[in-house]
Parts: C-alpha cells; sequence; structure tokens
C-alpha cells in the first residue's frame, strides 16, 4: 500500500517521469491506431513494430550508445522501409498482402534478434538494456527519452487533430476521396509515418513483440461503446493511457517484471470488458436481450392459448386450470407458471384458488395475438402463395414482431379480411 | 451505332483499359451529350463499372484519354461527382448519415478546415431531396439497403456538380424509392446536368433515359435511346460472349505482355 501512495503521489520526479512518458506513449498509439483499425489494417501495424528492431540495434552499432533520438532514427528508417517493401510486394507480384506482412515481419524481426545477439556478445557496456526493446520497460524511462517522447507525442496527436475529417474519409472511402480531388497519396502517406512514429516510441513501453495490440487494442475496445467516431478515438486514448499508468506503477512496484506484458494484460482485459458488457454491441446486452424475447414469445403464447380456449366455449373470461391450459398448447410447466404469475402481475390476467382467467386487457392482447397470426397467414399464402398447411410454423415466430405500424399496413394490404387460410375467423376489437 | 454529340460533357477517345494487364474494356470511342439522363447498360462483366471507375481516375488506362468538359479531369473534378456502388464501403463504421453527406463538402472545403453551417445546409438540403432528412442523425449502420443508397446520392448532390456518374444506383432498392430516384435524377436533368448511371433492368431502360450506351468489353452502341434500344443492337450486346477477345485478353495476362507497344513512351 505504501508503494500504492509512493507512486500516485507523483513526488519522486523519476516516478513522474515514468508515468508521464508512459502515458503519453500508449495514448500517442492508441490515437493513431484508431485509424489503422478503421483501415483494417492491424496486421500492418504488427509488422512495423517488429520491423523496428534491427532499426535499433543498427543505430546502436554505429552510434555506440543509447541515446533516444539516434535509435528512433534507425527504428524509424526501417519500419519505413518493411511498409514499403510490403507495399512493393503486394503490389508488383503474385504474393498476397497477408503473405507480405508475414514475411517482412519475420525477416525483419529475424535480422533484429541476430544483431541483438551480437551485441550482447560484444561485451559493451552501454547495450544493457538494449533487450529492454523486445518486451518494453516503463520504468527504464529517464528524463531525456520524455523529451524526445513528448516531441513525438505533440507531433502525433496534433497531424490527428488537423488531420481527422481527411483520416475519416479515407477509412470509410478512399476511392471517393480520391475522386474529390483529395491528395490521398500525400494523406496516406502521413498516416503511415504517424503509424511508424507511433510504434517507434510504443515499443520503449511495450516492448516489440506487443506493440500491435497497443495500436489496435484500445481501438477495438472503444468501438463497443460508441458509434462516434470522435469519442471512439477519444476512448481510445484513454484505454491506452489507463493500461501505461497501471503499466509503469507494475514496472515500478515490480522491477524484475517486463512492463509490456502487463500493459497488454490491462489492456485487453478492458477489450474484454468492453466485448461482454457494451451495451448494444455487447454479449450482455444481446443475451439480455435474447432472454426478454424469449419471455415474450413464452407470455404471448399463453395469451393466445387463453384466447383460443375462449373462442371454443365463446366465453373468454372463463376460469381456468393450468391443466386446461397444457391442453390447448404445449408448455415447460415450470415456464408457463412463471409465465403465469408475470401475466398476473402486469394486469393481464387474474387468478382465484388455482383458476387462471383473463382480465379485459390480457383479453385485448391475446386477441391481437391471435388476430396478427391469422393476418400472417393470409399473407403469406396471399402474397407469397404458399400453401395453406405451411404457413402456421412461420406465423407463430411473426406473430411476435409484428408492430402496430405493420399490423395497420397489413389490415389494409389484405383490406380487413374476415377468415384465415382456415376458415378461422380474424378477431377485430 | 455511335452517335456523337455536340458540345459534349464528356469525351472519351480511344480508351484502353485492364485489370492485371488483361483489358477488360477496348479501344473506347464516344461522347456524351449534356443536360441528359444516361444509361449504361450491358451483361455482367461488360466492364461498366470499369468504364466509370476509369472516367473517375480509379483505375489507370492503359491508352487513350477522357476529356471532361473539354479538360482533364484534375482541372474539373468541382464540377464532377461519383456515386460509388453501395457495396464498397463497410457501413459498420462510426458515423452518422450527415457524417457521411457532409463528406461531400470536403472537396470545397480543402485540407484541415472543418465543415461550416453552410456545408451543413447544403448537406440538410440533399438530404430533403432525397428524402432522408429524417435520418440525419441516424447511425449508418442502421440503415436499409435503400436508405445506404439515398446516403450516398446525398452525398454526391452535396458536392453541387454539374456531372454525375453513379454505378448501379437501383440495386438493392425497393420500387417506391427507385421511383423517387429517378424522378430527382429527372429534375437533375431538366436543370441542366448531365447524370450516368450504370444500370441493369432492361424493362425500364426506354422509360428512364434519354441517351444509352450499349456496352460489352467493348462499345456496341451509343446514342439516343429511341434509335439505340432496339433488337439488334441488345442482341450483339448480350448476345454471345466475344470469346476470342476475352482469351487474347487471358493470353495478355498470362504472357505479361504490355497491353500497348508503347504505353510508358506515349503517355504525357
Amino acid at each position: 500500500m505504501d508503494s500504492f501512495i509512493e507512486f500516485f503521489s507523483f513526488t519522486d520526479p523519476n516516478i513522474r517521469y515514468v508515468v508521464i512518458g508512459s502515458i503519453l506513449l500508449t495514448a500517442s498509439s492508441a490515437i493513431v491506431g484508431s485509424f489503422t483499425f478503421l483501415k483494417k489494417k492491424a496486421l500492418v501495424g504488427d509488422a512495423v513494430a517488429h520491423a523496428v528492431l534491427p532499426g535499433v540495434c543498427l543505430s546502436f552499432l554505429i552510434y555506440g550508445e543509447k541515446n533516444p533520438f539516434v535509435l528512433i532514427i534507425g527504428a524509424f528508417l526501417t519500419g519505413w522501409l518493411s511498409l514499403i517493401l510490403i507495399d512493393y510486394i503486394s503490389a508488383k507480384s503474385k504474393i498476397k498482402e497477408d503473405t507480405a506482412i508475414g514475411l517482412i515481419l519475420s525477416v525483419f524481426f529475424g535480422i533484429g534478434i541476430f544483431m541483438l545477439t551480437i551485441i550482447q556478445k560484444s561485451g559493451n557496456a552501454a547495450q544493457t538494456g538494449l533487450d529492454q526493446f523486445l518486451f518494453g520497460k516503463a520504468a527504464s524511462l529517464v528524463g531525456q527519452d520524455l523529451i524526445a517522447f513528448a516531441v513525438i507525442a505533440v507531433i502525433l496527436i496534433s497531424a490527428v487533430i488537423f488531420l481527422f475529417k481527411e483520416f475519416t474519409i479515407l477509412a470509410f472511402d478512399e476511392d471517393y476521396a480520391s475522386t474529390l480531388g483529395l491528395p490521398v497519396r500525400a494523406i496516406e502517406l502521413v498516416l503511415t509515418t504517424l503509424t511508424v512514429l507511433a510504434v517507434v516510441v510504443g515499443i520503449q513501453a511495450v516492448g516489440v513483440v506487443l506493440m500491435a495490440a497497443m495500436l489496435i487494442t484500445p481501438a477495438a475496445a472503444a468501438r463497443f461503446w460508441t458509434e462516434k467516431i470522435q469519442v471512439m478515438v477519444l476512448l481510445a486514448a484513454i484505454f491506452g493511457a489507463f493500461s501505461g499508468l497501471s503499466g509503469a506503477y507494475i514496472s515500478y512496484i515490480a522491477p524484475s517484471m517486463p512492463t509490456g506484458p502487463w500493459i497488454v494484460i490491462v489492456v485487453s482485459t478492458i477489450a474484454f470488458i468492453s466485448f461482454f458488457m457494451a451495451p448494444r454491441r455487447g454479449i450482455v446486452y444481446r443475451m439480455r436481450n435474447q432472454r426478454k424475447i424469449k419471455k415474450q414469445i413464452n407470455d404471448e403464447n399463453i395469451l393466445k392459448a387463453l384466447y383460443h380456449l375462449g373462442e371454443e366455449e365463446k366465453n373468454y373470461f372463463e376460469k381456468r386450470t393450468i391443466e386446461e391450459i397444457l391442453q390447448k398448447r404445449v408448455f415447460h410447466p415450470a415456464s408457463l407458471k412463471i409465465g403465469l404469475k408475470r401475466l398476473k402481475r402486469q394486469g393481464y390476467i387474474h387468478n382465484s384458488n388455482g383458476y387462471w382467467y383473463f382480465s379485459k386487457a390480457g383479453r385485448d392482447k391475446g386477441q391481437r395475438v391471435v388476430k396478427l397470426h391469422r393476418l400472417w397467414e393470409l399473407y403469406l399464402t396471399e402474397y407469397l402463395r404458399i400453401a395453406p398447411d405451411h404457413v402456421h410454423d412461420d406465423a407463430d415466430t411473426i406473430e411476435h414482431i409484428l408492430t402496430p405500424e405493420l399490423e395497420a399496413r397489413l389490415e389494409k394490404l389484405l383490406d380487413y379480411p374476415t377468415v384465415d387460410p382456415h376458415s378461422s375467423e380474424i378477431p377485430y376489437r | 451505332m455511335i452517335h456523337q454529340a455536340e458540345d459534349p460533357v464528356l469525351e472519351i477517345h480511344d480508351l484502353t483499359v485492364s485489370y492485371d494487364r488483361k483489358p477488360v474494356l477496348w479501344d473506347i470511342d464516344l461522347t456524351l451529350p449534356k443536360g441528359q439522363l444516361i444509361g449504361i447498360v450491358g451483361p455482367n462483366g461488360a466492364g461498366k463499372s470499369t468504364l466509370i471507375k476509369s472516367i473517375m481516375d480509379l483505375i489507370p488506362n492503359s491508352s487513350g484519354y477522357i476529356k471532361l468538359f473539354d479538360q482533364p479531369l484534375k482541372d474539373v473534378r468541382g464540377k464532377i461527382s461519383y456515386v460509388p456502388q453501395r457495396e464498397s464501403v463497410d457501413w459498420d463504421f462510426p458515423a452518422s448519415v450527415m457524417d457521411v453527406v457532409l463528406m461531400g463538402r470536403y472537396g470545397k472545403l480543402g485540407l484541415f478546415k472543418r465543415p461550416r453551417k453552410a456545408d451543413k445546409e447544403v448537406a440538410l438540403d440533399a438530404l430533403r431531396k432525397v428524402g432522408m432528412e429524417a435520418y440525419t442523425n441516424r447511425q449508418i449502420s442502421q440503415l436499409s439497403g435503400g436508405q445506404q443508397q439515398r446516403v450516398f446520392i446525398a452525398r454526391a448532390l452535396a458536392q453541387q456538380a454539374d456531372l454525375y456518374f453513379m454505378d448501379e444506383p437501383f440495386s438493392g432498392v425497393d420500387a417506391a424509392t427507385e421511383k423517387a430516384i429517378i424522378t430527382l435524377l429527372r429534375e437533375m436533368s431538366a436543370k441542366g446536368k448531365t447524370v450516368v448511371v450504370v444500370h441493369h433492368d432492361l424493362q425500364s431502360v426506354t422509360q428512364y433515359f434519354d441517351w444509352l450506351i450499349l456496352l460489352n468489353m467493348r462499345l456496341v452502341a451509343s446514342g439516343p435511346t429511341s434509335e439505340v434500344f432496339n433488337k439488334d443492337l441488345l442482341q450483339e450486346t448480350y448476345g454471345g460472349k466475344l470469346t476470342l477477345l476475352s482469351d487474347v485478353g487471358d493470353l495478355i495476362r498470362r504472357e505479361r505482355f504490355p497491353s500497348r507497344e508503347q504505353t510508358a513512351k506515349t503517355k504525357k
């Protein structure tokens, strides 16, 4: 707990560096990654992330020490080169883009690891910590790094703000953007450059191997919560920043831990929560919705059975036993009982001494379901020319979904018919 | 049967277009008149979409040139508008109807600038014309096929162009919407706008179009509908695929042959 307070009071300047640095890195890569995600280019980010490793090593070999600016330049160059090669291979050869990405990713990463091994074996004392580019280490950020990252983060964020509408139209409909006369190639070039930059700074915190997650996962999680692109990008930045902050904290309390995996675990957890809990798009919402529909169908079927019973005896308000209802229609006994109780609560039916009977509202509702069922049967036979003995099952489903508006249209279209294809009366109120 | 238009809005000269070196349109020569509703008709794979895509410079041509209002496309972009096929984009994109229609203003706005109030009014007006004003703030992922199509048309209208190219604006659209759209296009051509439409349904051709282009890998006919829409020319367009032509095209692709001896040199 002490370490928690110590960390989040931000009194130690080192902690401040680490926290600000991590947040800048993760948030800015999440912002740029939002467009990579919308353009469906998730794998490209992964390729770039792996391709920066040889650049980092090469700069170190040439320059001889770990200067962030020099390392960034090297990383930028090889990251860029990988993208050009991917484009060139998929445009000029029979190899498709996914294969080209796979090829470039592994070749560059292989060379990177090879060079890293040489550096580590060379005995150069300055090389310690270079392997942190593999899995990231937020806690190793120092003041000098911070300046470099802050500069890049500012470039990234302001470029996105200025070119927001251009990036959006490019992600949605690139061909159309080009017919408008927008400089599509140039905008694409800027976006690619930003992606490479985001990767280059991001690997310091997350590492080469897991960088793609930092680009894509926050955006994927944010997409669940909103239909507005501005909100989506903002949410992605917040998710990214939060995971960056947690990564920095973990890196602080457990110095032997690589930061990257932790940041990725945090952001993936956010994505999982979004996947399940988000309104409309989330799984829990959809399941609840399904359950609601099931209940509605069950209850309306009970009302329909009661109505059918009433129809036979021309007495809709007669008291019925559960056995009578079950003879009319097969229900799971438990869901019948639950449904009856629910309908009673809602005021559609009454109960006295174990007998169930319609209220006025319940009779009307049951009548409507029966009417919709028969209208739909008639529609199917008249307009779709389906045989009368094949329409029942279809109508059994459709009767529950038709809205009053569609009901009115059906009535009008069929000219207020009085009987269905089986000569049963269509009841009107 | 190729009629030339006087003072044409579009002139295509000796246009050949290839995909992966295989020519899909051979030596097209045609001119189109101003202020008319023009249909492009032909079987599947005839190159109808390819033709308008190459006019919009979305795919490179292997030979020939295209002039719009007697100028190359890049000088007159502001006067020309394009409606892509509805299926060409992912409609599950975080944007509202208004956002998409406003894109029609981006060409005039220029880089970095945000849409102004005036742009929003133009967009709203375009939505009104296609009968979608009630859906202004609706998410595009919730639209039906016909509504998506109308949003695309509204986006093109928001460009306030003089010449429109529409790729299958009636696909996936119900009869009532189709009627509303064609009425709108008629009004536009009455106001002197030229509208070129890729179309599938031969039934409605005479009713819809003033001018007709019959296409099947090469230009079969281009001219006033009354003169071009006849049995012989339709037979030529739809009957019997030109298998020889298509085989030669395949050969060009297989052998990695250039589709013109001197493509690189003649291009300016």
